[in-house]
C-alpha cells in the first residue's frame, strides 16, 4: 500500500487553490507572501511524495475550469468576475500553481540574502586572492582594503604616465576595457565641472587650479555641443530676452600643471577665451590656428621660449585681440642671432650695434598691425629630423616629401594605428630610428597636427625651422591704442616650420 | 645584354623578394640613396654592372609603392604645389621601414 505513489484527488486541488487565491486577494500584500510560502511548501511536499512519476520534460500548462462560465467558446476572453483563470503547471496532481507575480515577490526578497555564490567580475583577480590568502574573518577585510589601496595608487601613477605621454583616445579606451572607475581624482572633478556646465548651459568653463597634469581624453569634446539655456523671465518681455543661444565659450585652465595640450582642445572651434596661465607648457602646438574665433588668449607664466607662428595668423586674420604672453622665458631679440632686419635699414649695416628699434611713421591702419621686425637664421633638418649643418647646395630644392615623411603622415592620419596600437613585441624588431619617428608622428598627431607655414601642407617632420620677430605690442594685454611714433618695439619670437627644404624664406 | 653591361643604361630593374620586377628610369630610382650607391659605377658592385637590384627584404606590394613614390617624386620635382601621395594605411609601416632601408 505504502509503496504505491499516492495520487491526491484532483478535487482537493481545485478546491484549495481558489480559496488561497481569494484569501490573497482579500488580504493585504504582506499577507500575500505568507500565502505564497504556504503554497510553495505544499507543492514541495507533494513533489517529494511522488518522485517516481516526476516527468523529465518541462511540465505542461493547463488551466482550471472551475469558473462557472468558462468553456471552449470564451477560453481566451477575460472573465467578468475579475479573477483570471488559474493556470497549472505540471501533472494535474502536481498542483503547482503558475503564478508569476508571487514568484517575482519571492525573488525580490531572496535577492538580499547572501547566496554564498560569489560571482567573478573583471576585478575578481585580486579580491579572490585576498579571500583565499587570509582565512580568518577579521583579517581579510583589512587585507582587501590594503590591496585596493595599492591598486588605486598603482593605477593612478599608471594613468599619470599615460597622460604624460599624451596618448589619445586609444589609451583611455584600453583603460576602460580593464578598469572603469580608477580615474585620478582631479580628472573626475574636471569631468564633473564640465558636465555641470553642460547641464546648466554655462559657457564659462572654469577648470583652473584643478591640478591637472594633462587634459584627460574626452573631457573637452562635449563642450562642442554646449548650448546656452534661454533666460526665462516674467511677462514684460524686453528686447534682451531674445539673446543668442550661441555660447561665448570661455575655458579657464589656469593654475594647472599641464605640460602638453591635446588635440581635443583645438577641436573647440567656437572657443572665444582661453586661459592657460600658470602651467608648465614648453610649447604651444601650431594647431592653435584652428581656434579661429579666439578673442582672448592668456599664455603667461609658462615655460615658453617662443610662440607658434600660427598665433600671428590669428592676430592678423582672426579675431584675437587680447594676447597675454609675458612673463615667459621668451627669447630676447637682443641675445639672438638675426639673419635679416626688416625694419630700419640703417641698423642692417651695423648689426652688432644697439639691437633695439623704434617705430616711426604712423600710417593709421598699420599702426595697429603687427610689424615684422627681423628673421632669425634658418635651421635645416634632414628627412630623419636630424639637423644638417651645411646649407642647401647638395640638397635638391624640391617640395616633394620624402617617402619617410609620406609614410609617417599616412601613419599619423590613419586611425588604423591608433595612438599606441602597435604592441611592444612588434616594435622590438624595428630599428630605433623608425621607432623614434613613429613616436614623433604620434606626438604630432596628439598635438593636433602640423601644417607647413609656407605651403600649408600637413607634415610630421619639420625640414626647416626659423624664428621670426614680430611686434604685436598693440595686441598685448588688450587693445589699448595704436602705436605712437617713437614707441619702442618689443618684438616677440614666433617659430615657423617648413615641410621641405624648399619651404624657407627667400632672403 | 650589351645594354645592361653599359654603365649608363637608361633603365634599371628592381626585383622584390618574391620575384616581382620593376623597370624604372635610372634617374628616378636614384632618389634613393641606397640605390644610388648600389648603382654607382665606380663601386664595381654587381648591381652597378648588371643594372639589376634585388631587394630580398621587400615584398612586391611594398616595392611597387616605392616605385610609385619614385615616379611621384620625379613628376613633382619642380612643382610648388605638391599633391599628397595616396598610401593605404596598412602599408605605411612597411613603407617606413623600406624608406629607412632605401634612405629616401
Amino acid at each position: 500500500m505504502d509503496t504505491e505513489p499516492p495520487l491526491p484527488p484532483p478535487r482537493r486541488v481545485r478546491h484549495r487553490s481558489p480559496t488561497i487565491r481569494k484569501q490573497s486577494h482579500s488580504q493585504s500584500r504582506n499577507a500575500r507572501t505568507a500565502a505564497s510560502t504556504h503554497l510553495t511548501k505544499a507543492s514541495r511536499l507533494s513533489r517529494f511524495d511522488d518522485q517516481s512519476s516526476q516527468p523529465s520534460s518541462d511540465p505542461a500548462l493547463f488551466s482550471s475550469d472551475d469558473i462557472p462560465a468558462s468553456g471552449l467558446e470564451n477560453y481566451h476572453t477575460p472573465v467578468s468576475s475579475g479573477t483570471r483563470k488559474r493556470r497549472y503547471r505540471g501533472t494535474w496532481w502536481g498542483e503547482t500553481a503558475h503564478e508569476t507575480k508571487r514568484k517575482r515577490a519571492d525573488f525580490k526578497e531572496k535577492r538580499l540574502v547572501d547566496s554564498g555564490v560569489w560571482m567573478g567580475s573583471d576585478e575578481s583577480a585580486f579580491a579572490s586572492e585576498g579571500l583565499s590568502a587570509v582565512e580568518d574573518g577579521e583579517g581579510w577585510g583589512e587585507e582587501l582594503v590594503l590591496m585596493s589601496r595599492a591598486e588605486d595608487t598603482g593605477t593612478a601613477t599608471e594613468m599619470d604616465v599615460r597622460d604624460q605621454q599624451g596618448r589619445g583616445l586609444a589609451g583611455v579606451r584600453a583603460g576602460f576595457g580593464r578598469r572603469v572607475e580608477e580615474e585620478p581624482r582631479e580628472h573626475q572633478v574636471a569631468r564633473a565641472i564640465v558636465n555641470d556646465c553642460l547641464e546648466k548651459g554655462q559657457d564659462s568653463v572654469d577648470l583652473s587650479g584643478g591640478n591637472l597634469r594633462a587634459i584627460p581624453a574626452g573631457l573637452l569634446r562635449p563642450l562642442l555641443h554646449l548650448t546656452k539655456l534661454p533666460t526665462i523671465k516674467e511677462p514684460p518681455i524686453t528686447e534682451d530676452v531674445y539673446s543668442s543661444l550661441q555660447p561665448f565659450l570661455r575655458l579657464f585652465l589656469a593654475g594647472n600643471a599641464l605640460s602638453t595640450l591635446s588635440s581635443e582642445l583645438f577641436e573647440l572651434d567656437s572657443l572665444r577665451v582661453l586661459s592657460l596661465r600658470n602651467n608648465k607648457l614648453t610649447e604651444i602646438p601650431p594647431a592653435i590656428r584652428r581656434l579661429t574665433k579666439l578673442q582672448e588668449l592668456n599664455l603667461s607664466v609658462n615655460r615658453l621660449h617662443f610662440l607658434p607662428w600660427e598665433l600671428l595668423w590669428l592676430i592678423k586674420k582672426g579675431d584675437l585681440k587680447h594676447l597675454t604672453v609675458r612673463p615667459n622665458p621668451l627669447l630676447q631679440i637682443e641675445d639672438s642671432e638675426i639673419l635679416q632686419w626688416h625694419v630700419l635699414a640703417e641698423k642692417q649695416e651695423d648689426p652688432t650695434a644697439v639691437k633695439s628699434c623704434e617705430y616711426n611713421g604712423p600710417p593709421p591702419e598699420e599702426s595697429w598691425a603687427p610689424i615684422h621686425v627681423a628673421t632669425g637664421p634658418i635651421h635645416r633638418y634632414n628627412m630623419e629630423g636630424v639637423p644638417i649643418s651645411d646649407s642647401t647646395s647638395t640638397h635638391a630644392q624640391s617640395r616633394v616629401p620624402s617617402l619617410r615623411e609620406a609614410a609617417l603622415l599616412c601613419f599619423s592620419r590613419s586611425s588604423y594605428f591608433d595612438a599606441d596600437a602597435i604592441p611592444d613585441d612588434e616594435t622590438i624588431g624595428f630599428p630605433s630610428l623608425t621607432l623614434r619617428l613613429l613616436r614623433q608622428a604620434r606626438d604630432v598627431r596628439n598635438a593636433g597636427g602640423r601644417s607647413c607655414s609656407v605651403c600649408h601642407r600637413n607634415f610630421v617632420i619639420a625640414r626647416t625651422e626659423w624664428i621670426e620677430w614680430w611686434d604685436c605690442s598693440t595686441y598685448e594685454n588688450g587693445l589699448k591704442g595704436p602705436r605712437s611714433s617713437g614707441e619702442r618695439l618689443r618684438p616677440l619670437p614666433f617659430q615657423r616650420l617648413g615641410c621641405s627644404i624648399a619651404c624657407a624664406p627667400s632672403l | 645584354m650589351s645594354s645592361s653591361e653599359s654603365p649608363q643604361a637608361e633603365y634599371v630593374t628592381l626585383v622584390s623578394g618574391d620575384g616581382f620586377e620593376f623597370i624604372i628610369p635610372r634617374s628616378t630610382a636614384c632618389v634613393s640613396g641606397t640605390i644610388r650607391r648600389m648603382l654607382d659605377t665606380s663601386s664595381k658592385f654587381s648591381e652597378a654592372l648588371s643594372g639589376r637590384c634585388v631587394f630580398e627584404n621587400l615584398s612586391g606590394v611594398v616595392l611597387e609603392k616605392v616605385c610609385e613614390y619614385f615616379c611621384y617624386n620625379e613628376k613633382n620635382k619642380d612643382q610648388t604645389n605638391v599633391p599628397d601621395m595616396d598610401i593605404p594605411p596598412e602599408l605605411c609601416l612597411e613603407l617606413l621601414m623600406a624608406a629607412d632601408y632605401l634612405d629616401t
